[in-house]
């Protein structure tokens, strides 16, 4: 019942679906971020979808070896205080995090006939299992449009085993079988606050490139 | 009580089992602690437990509170009026007892409990390491023989608690890691302490086989566990490294529960009371445990609470364990579940959601939307309603 992997992110009490694991280099030669400035158009992931940014903010580097390649993270204040996550394209039984085979607690795979539920409940795995969220509460689930096709809002809190209350906001949609997906994730008190209109300014954005 | 002490500190071999009637408690009501090294301790464990006390993670139920402090009462021997119990919403088989005489429940462990006794068997389990003083004596143990593996298990944030098992995030990120030490409690230690537990609801009237059962329970989960990922139960735990050899601490407690069970006395189990007692937090400790997706872990649960009957909640739940697992076969058995699930009077709402939505996937467009109404009927404010109402009306 050991979990190396979720106790390794838990240690950063923050939740990342690419490698945080080299935070720490606050800048300078060693940062694992980039920046992203104010009005640049960025393609994300793999490519398969671009978002304009409203402010600068800081490109996680991603990693071969222990990232999913359709999928990329974001941060304004640190990853701990904030953290936006893209999805750009996940195909059919593919997963959002890299985990071991034979973890006893896995995130499960995206499967094409997913519907807007049981994507939502994707995404509660994947706090439960990854980011250690010993409560998770569904806010709201609503029907939005992303990327011009018919998709979902699903807005939750989350109690961390740091026992900082964050809230999230994650909006999507399935398109010809692939997930495309953003998601926001900062602590609830202020930082939610301040990141909620650069997600929604990025939303609008967004644009599907294939 | 000191021919009782003396039996407790005479190191016996590995193999002996400890029998029940030759445990006493070493220390009485309202107990104080009285040397220098004991005294220390319990100041900074006094700042522990204000630090536990205020805690996020607790389950505040003060009826559920009562219920459990209420069983502390029965089975906590001479300390029963001085312990404490706190409950932590952390979904593991664990509980842990400090060296002050309170004691944190997991809420994964209430999950997993078929009744009463069995829960007062691992309550006084705990009460048992405090009556007898185990932490302060693991402690100048420790301090007497630096043990490098446990100072290497202490690293890697091994810890055990009545089941010797992973003791999730509150320990952690109480920040508590240098106190771990005080619950690697030796074969010794928890041989005792299940001796004399198993002598504390036995005297209370509680079935005494309770606690056997308890420990085939913990072994079995982690082995189906460990069967569904294709892997060995893993052995580094100090369950495995420096507890009772899993299976020989659970022959000792059913040998001893035949043994110290009086013929004729009828014991009781206290199932109904429990259920009542665990019902407004049990659909959230299912779900706590399911959406893990730990499905040998989940299955195995559900099936040891399914020996006392299925109903609405475990079929639901079964259906859930599925539902997060890849594979057609997987989506087609959840949906068989919650199709079973809504035939009983008890099916959570979710049920109802759950169903709709695979009728839904399957073509039959016109009962799905019949159960999704009945989900919005039975949940109406549910946060999922607007999307619902959507997929109704679509």
């Amino acid at each position: 019942m050991s979990r190396s992997k979720s106790l390794a992110i838990l240690a950063t009490l923050s939740l990342c679906l690419s490698a945080c694991s080299s935070v720490g280099g606050a800048g300078g030669l060693n940062s694992p971020y980039n920046l992203v400035r104010a009005g640049q158009v960025i393609n994300v992931g793999s490519g398969a979808m671009s978002v304009t940014a409203p402010r600068n903010w800081n490109r996680t580097e991603r990693s071969l070896f222990t990232d999913v390649r359709w999928v990329e993270d974001w941060t304004l204040n640190g990853p701990l205080l904030d953290q936006l996550s893209f999805v750009a394209g996940l195909p059919h039984d593919k997963r959002l995090v890299r985990q071991e085979h034979k973890a006893d607690r896995q995130v499960p795979k995206f499967r094409r006939d997913m519907t807007a539920p049981e994507v939502a409940a994707l995404i509660e795995t994947l706090y439960r299992v990854e980011g250690g969220s010993l409560d998770f509460r569904t806010v709201q689930l609503a029907p939005r449009s992303f990327l011009a096709a018919p998709g979902f809002q699903l807005d939750f809190e989350h109690l961390g085993g740091d026992e900082v209350w964050r809230r999230g906001r994650a909006v999507g949609a399935v398109i010809d079988g692939k997930l495309y997906l953003m998601m926001v994730d900062a602590a609830r008190s202020h930082y939610f606050a301040q990141v909620l209109p650069d997600f929604e300014a990025m939303a609008v954005s967004a644009v599907r490139r294939r | 009580m000191l021919a009782g002490a003396g039996a407790a500190l005479v190191a016996a071999p590995a193999s002996a089992r400890i029998r029940p009637g030759s445990m006493q408690p070493l220390i009485g009501p309202g107990y104080k602690p009285v040397d220098t090294d004991e005294k220390g301790l319990w100041a900074q464990m006094e700042r522990v437990e204000e630090e536990v006390a205020g805690s996020n993670l607790l389950i505040k139920d003060p009826e559920l509170n009562r219920y459990l402090q209420g069983l502390i009462g029965r089975v906590g021997g001479p300390a029963a009026k001085d312990m404490r119990i706190y409950l932590a919403r952390v979904p593991e088989f664990n509980a842990m007892m400090f060296p002050t005489g309170f004691t944190v429940f997991f809420s994964g462990l209430l999950l997993r409990m078929r009744d009463e006794a069995q829960l007062a068997g691992v309550i006084a389990h705990e009460a048992s390491h405090f009556l007898l003083k185990h932490q302060i004596r693991s402690w100048r143990d420790m301090k007497r023989k630096t043990n490098i593996f446990a100072a290497l298990a202490m690293a890697a944030g091994v810890a055990g608690g009545a089941t010797g098992t992973y003791t999730g995030d509150l320990v952690r990120l109480a920040e508590l890691g240098t106190m771990l030490t005080l619950f690697r409690y030796s074969r010794q230690l928890e041989a005792e302490s299940d001796a004399l537990g198993l002598k504390l609801i036995a005297d209370a009237g509680y079935s005494p086989i309770s606690m056997s059962e308890t420990w085939d329970q913990l072994i079995t989960e982690l082995e189906w566990s460990a069967r569904e990922r294709r892997k060995r139960v893993r052995r580094d735990f100090s369950l495995f490294s420096t507890h009772p050899a899993p299976r020989e601490r659970l022959r000792d407690l059913d040998l001893s529960a035949r043994e110290y069970a009086v013929a004729g006395k009828s014991y009781e189990r206290g199932r109904e009371r429990y259920l009542q007692a665990l019902q407004p937090i049990r659909q959230t400790l299912f779900e706590d445990q399911v959406r893990l997706n730990d499905p040998g872990a989940s299955q195995y649960i559900v099936e040891t609470l399914a020996k006392d009957g299925w109903n609405g909640q475990l079929l639901f739940t079964r259906g859930e364990i599925h539902r997060l697992r890849n594979g057609q076969a997987h989506q087609q058995a959840a949906a068989l579940n919650y199709a079973q699930a809504v035939t009983y009077p008890d099916a959570p709402a979710d049920a109802w959601r759950w169903h709709g939505v695979m009728l839904m996937k399957q073509g039959r467009e016109a009962e799905g939307r019949t159960a999704l109404q009945r989900y919005l009927a039975m949940a109406p404010n549910a946060p999922d309603a607007p999307f619902v109402r959507q997929m109704i009306q679509s």
